[in-house]
């Protein structure tokens, strides 16, 4: 079978549908899509950062409450149920998933979602204290979303001062040791001092890595400049949930990173500490190392394990010249993958497959919104926590990294024989679960996704020619979704 | 107290058995003997998991997280309470600890210290393989990885399988076969592929969607078990980078210490008389700070503790060269000091388990680095 697709549809994005001609322009279909910020096209309600804030916050305030004052196992368990329904406990995750989903395997501007599915592992947030319930979801879709048409250094910015890296890296619980705050002797009870978490993972992490050679004074330094940032909104509330700048915590002074010296400039104390920061953040992000490291990342996600120095320099380009523009940056990487891409193939990670197969196959995935709408009286439906149950299977449910360095982008940490069993199973029920069009032949809904989506037919040929002709429906799908051509891209 | 900076081996029994220590290795070779690794991700906390208590220089740099129900092993050392199994097997004669200990990597990262735990390199990223990986593939091994990725550790033997139970049912065995045959040019597919189709039916059915640690550690001692079964074990647990709230007793890094200790716990309740032919070790990237940091939690540091369970010591045993707490004595002045490189004691395990020669061993899988014999002082 002779193709006029092309394998780069799923290389920048999730393929190309059933209803969808193949572009006679591929890199021009792609670059339509980075230029701004796409809406939503999720009809349903959508939740603001803020909102969600509140409701987490509710919900661990009740929950300490019921914990504090209710003694008996049973009816404790009830009270909790009953939380659990009113605060969406059990419905949230699901539901972003749903969102991102949506708009993954529904919208025309599908390759968008893809740079922000990658930023937002970039700046991952780990699974603790409920912020994968409540919070990452609107982070990755408002936060990060947000900010792509802007610069590198403004998402580092919002990330940095986002609640969610705020509260996961510790940063609302660090102090300044010569601020006013830890000088004054009424506070010398509580507990004081510098916590370096956040600070060494925006240097790690988040810009130059390790490859700029820091120092663990460095680190410190740099967890100087953050000192200050936290926590507070005036509440009695359990923890605070507005990020803001308290120049009591603050180390005073100028702080060295990088042989570089940051002074406190301003005119109020807020201005200075913010100031500070700025500064801070721009000459990262501006440093070369961080360039070579991010652009090498994005050419990792998007085009091969190990991507070429042609490659990678590209990027880097983009992005010199466009001081650090992310649309700009974006569209370097669907150029490099447009022009080296095809000598390459990449492994794709759990989630990015899944999409593609709901996508190709013409999937009713993540399944209609209205079966997500909610009464918040009882345990959500089976349905609306499928899209959370599913990505939990195959190993990669996108806001719950273990760790702030968030999900491997090499294709070779998603190859193991569980992995593979999992990727197997899941697409034998692919069909019943609807990842796939329940209503149409399955023979002639690949043929179609293989016209558009690969060069060649071929291995498709070969392997319907050895299941025989009596093959099943399910057995058809599992040798579609689990062919080594629709594994890697 | 003042404790000497030499503070070896304790337990007598250790000394008697030096002189049959020939005959002894003869009769380990006889059995087919198992080593588990338990890797603790985060940065597990030593002075928490075995806390100092020669003095009050520990409490004092913790007044928020320093434990205090320890179960005392001598005067200067004590077990967190929550390691209750080990405690057991401690009292039996099957338990060691090497203290300020760690591999050599002082950088501080979690990413590249967990690279480097697992290469045994001394480049971050510099390594594709495992350490565990090509000392298995000398020796001619089988492995078995309780999770869903394979882990770097392994990497770099022929022959391992990972696993986690999961409840959907396998397709059939005609599809995986004509894929196995299209997976030419991948071998990482082709590979994983030929353990998923040598896989018995039942090992992929009946499994619960969250399975607690003694479950999955219940599956590991079953296959181990089993005749022509895996010799080496893999178990992957996180949650130990408690930078905040890291508790004393009881609390975060507690929480994750119990669920070791139910790991080892569950092995030998499974493992039957099997556990009297197997050690089971900790790995962790680094140690975490002496004192408490702003937040009621530790930084990360250098040294940690390695814990060693399982019938193939000869007897309970501290091991290690104490530096102590003093200021002058911490790393940078605030990490527990590391004064034995883990990499020797890994090599030493494996050495004994897999019946081949220190240094064949250290050539295999430490690059030939200069790593001291340990085995008699872990299993003498």
């Amino acid at each position: 079978m002779i193709s006029s697709g092309s394998r780069f549809y799923r290389k920048v994005g999730f393929g190309l549908r059933a209803d969808e001609d193949v572009p006679t322009d591929r890199l021009g279909w792609a670059l339509e899509q980075v230029k701004d910020i796409p809406s939503l096209i999720w009809p349903g309600q959508i939740r603001s950062v803020d909102e969600m804030n509140d409701i987490r916050t509710f919900f661990l305030s009740a929950e300490e409450k019921l914990e504090q004052n209710i003694k008996d196992p049973t009816e404790l368990r009830t009270k909790r149920e009953t939380l659990y329904h009113q605060t969406g406990r059990r419905y949230f995750e699901p539901y972003e998933l749903a969102i991102r989903h949506y708009q993954s395997v529904h919208s025309n501007k599908a390759v968008f979602e893809r740079f922000q599915n990658f930023w937002g592992n970039h700046f991952a947030i780990v699974d603790k204290i409920k912020l994968a319930t409540f919070n990452n979801g609107p982070y990755h879709r408002e936060t990060i979303r947000n900010q792509m048409d802007k610069r590198f250094a403004d998402l580092v910015m919002a990330t940095t001062l986002s609640f969610p890296m705020m509260r996961s890296l510790d940063n609302f619980l660090s102090r300044g040791p010569n601020s006013k705050f830890s000088k004054n002797k009424k506070h010398k009870k509580n507990v004081n001092g510098l916590n370096e978490n956040h600070g060494r993972e925006l240097l790690e992490l988040h810009t130059v890595s390790p490859a700029a050679g820091y120092s663990q004074e460095d680190v410190i330094n740099s967890a100087y400049i953050l000192t200050g940032w936290g926590l507070w909104d005036g509440t009695k509330e359990k923890e605070g949930k507005k990020v803001t700048f308290m120049s009591d915590m603050h180390e005073p002074g100028t702080h060295k990173v990088l042989a570089k010296s940051y002074k406190s400039k301003g005119w109020s104390e807020k201005e200075k500490g913010e100031n500070q920061l700025a500064e801070f953040v721009e000459d990262l992000c501006a440093n070369p190392i961080c360039i070579d490291f991010i652009s090498t990342k994005l050419c990792r996600h998007f085009i091969c394990d190990e991507p070429t120095k042609q490659m990678i320099d590209h990027i880097k380009v983009a992005w010199k010249a466009s001081d650090g523009a992310l649309p700009a940056i974006h569209i370097a990487v669907l150029e490099a993958a447009d022009r080296y891409g095809d000598a390459h193939h990449k492994f794709q990670s759990p989630e990015v497959w899944l999409l593609q197969s709901a996508r190709m196959l013409g999937g009713n995935w993540p399944g209609s919104p209205d079966n997500f709408e909610y009464d918040f009286k009882q345990n959500p439906t089976n349905n609306m926590r499928q899209p959370a149950w599913v990505l939990e299977e195959i190993g990669h449910s996108p806001f719950r990294a273990k760790q702030p360095n968030g999900f491997p982008d090499h294709g070779q940490a998603w190859l193991s024989p569980e992995y593979l069993v999992r990727r197997l199973t899941l697409s034998q029920s692919a069909r019943r679960i609807g990842l796939i069009d329940k209503t149409r032949p399955v023979a002639g809904m690949i043929k179609e996704a293989i016209a558009r989506n690969f060069e060649d037919g071929t291995f498709w040929d070969e392997l319907t020619a050895k299941l025989g002709s009596q093959v099943d429906d399910k057995s058809l799908c599992v040798a579609f979704l689990c062919s080594k051509e629709v594994l890697q891209s | 107290m003042i404790i000497p900076r030499r503070h070896f081996i304790q337990g007598s029994a250790s000394l008697m058995l030096a002189g049959n220590w020939a005959t002894d290795v003869l009769a380990n070779q006889r059995a087919k003997k198992n080593l588990i690794v338990i890797m603790l991700r985060g940065g597990m906390d030593g002075l928490t998991a075995v806390p100092y208590i020669g003095n009050n220089q520990l409490s004092d740099l913790r007044p928020n997280i320093s434990v205090e129900g320890g179960q005392k092993i001598d005067g200067s050392f004590a077990l967190h309470p929550g390691l209750k199994n080990f405690k057991s097997q401690w009292d039996d004669g099957q338990a060691a600890i090497f203290h300020a200990s760690s591999i050599p990597y002082t950088g501080r990262s979690h990413f590249e210290g967990q690279n480097l735990m697992e290469t045994g390199g001394i480049s971050p990223y510099a390594e594709n393989t495992g350490w565990l990986g090509r000392g298995m593939e000398a020796a001619g091994m089988k492995a078995l990885s309780i999770s869903l990725p394979m882990p770097l550790l392994l990497r770099g033997n022929s022959d391992n399988d990972n696993f986690y139970p999961s409840k959907r049912p396998m397709p059939s065995a005609d599809v995986m076969a004509v894929l196995a045959q299209s997976y030419h040019g991948q071998d990482g597919l082709i590979e994983a592929m030929s353990k998923v189709r040598a896989r018995p039916v039942a090992m992929n059915m009946g499994g619960s969607d969250d399975p607690d640690i003694e479950a999955l550690a219940k599956i590991a001692a079953r296959q181990m078990a089993q005749d022509g079964g895996p010799s080496v074990a893999v178990f992957d647990l996180g949650g130990f980078d408690t930078h905040s709230f890291q508790g004393g007793d009881r609390g975060q890094h507690a929480r994750e210490l119990k669920k070791y200790d139910l790991a080892i716990g569950s092995l030998k309740r499974h493992l039957g008389t099997s556990y009297d032919d197997t050690l089971v070790v900790t790995l962790t990237e680094f140690g975490r700070t002496v004192a408490q940091n702003g937040g009621s939690g530790t930084e990360h540091g250098y040294g940690t503790a390695l814990l060693l369970s399982g019938g193939l010591l000869a007897s309970s045993r501290l091991i290690g060269d104490w530096p102590g707490l003093k200021k002058s004595a911490l790393y940078e002045g605030r990490d527990l000091a590391a004064t034995i490189d883990a990499r020797a004691a890994y090599a030493s395990i494996m050495g004994y388990v897999f019946d081949r020669d220190h240094k064949a061993m250290v050539k295999d899988a430490f690059f030939g680095a200069d790593l001291p014999d340990l085995t008699k002082q872990i299993f003498g």
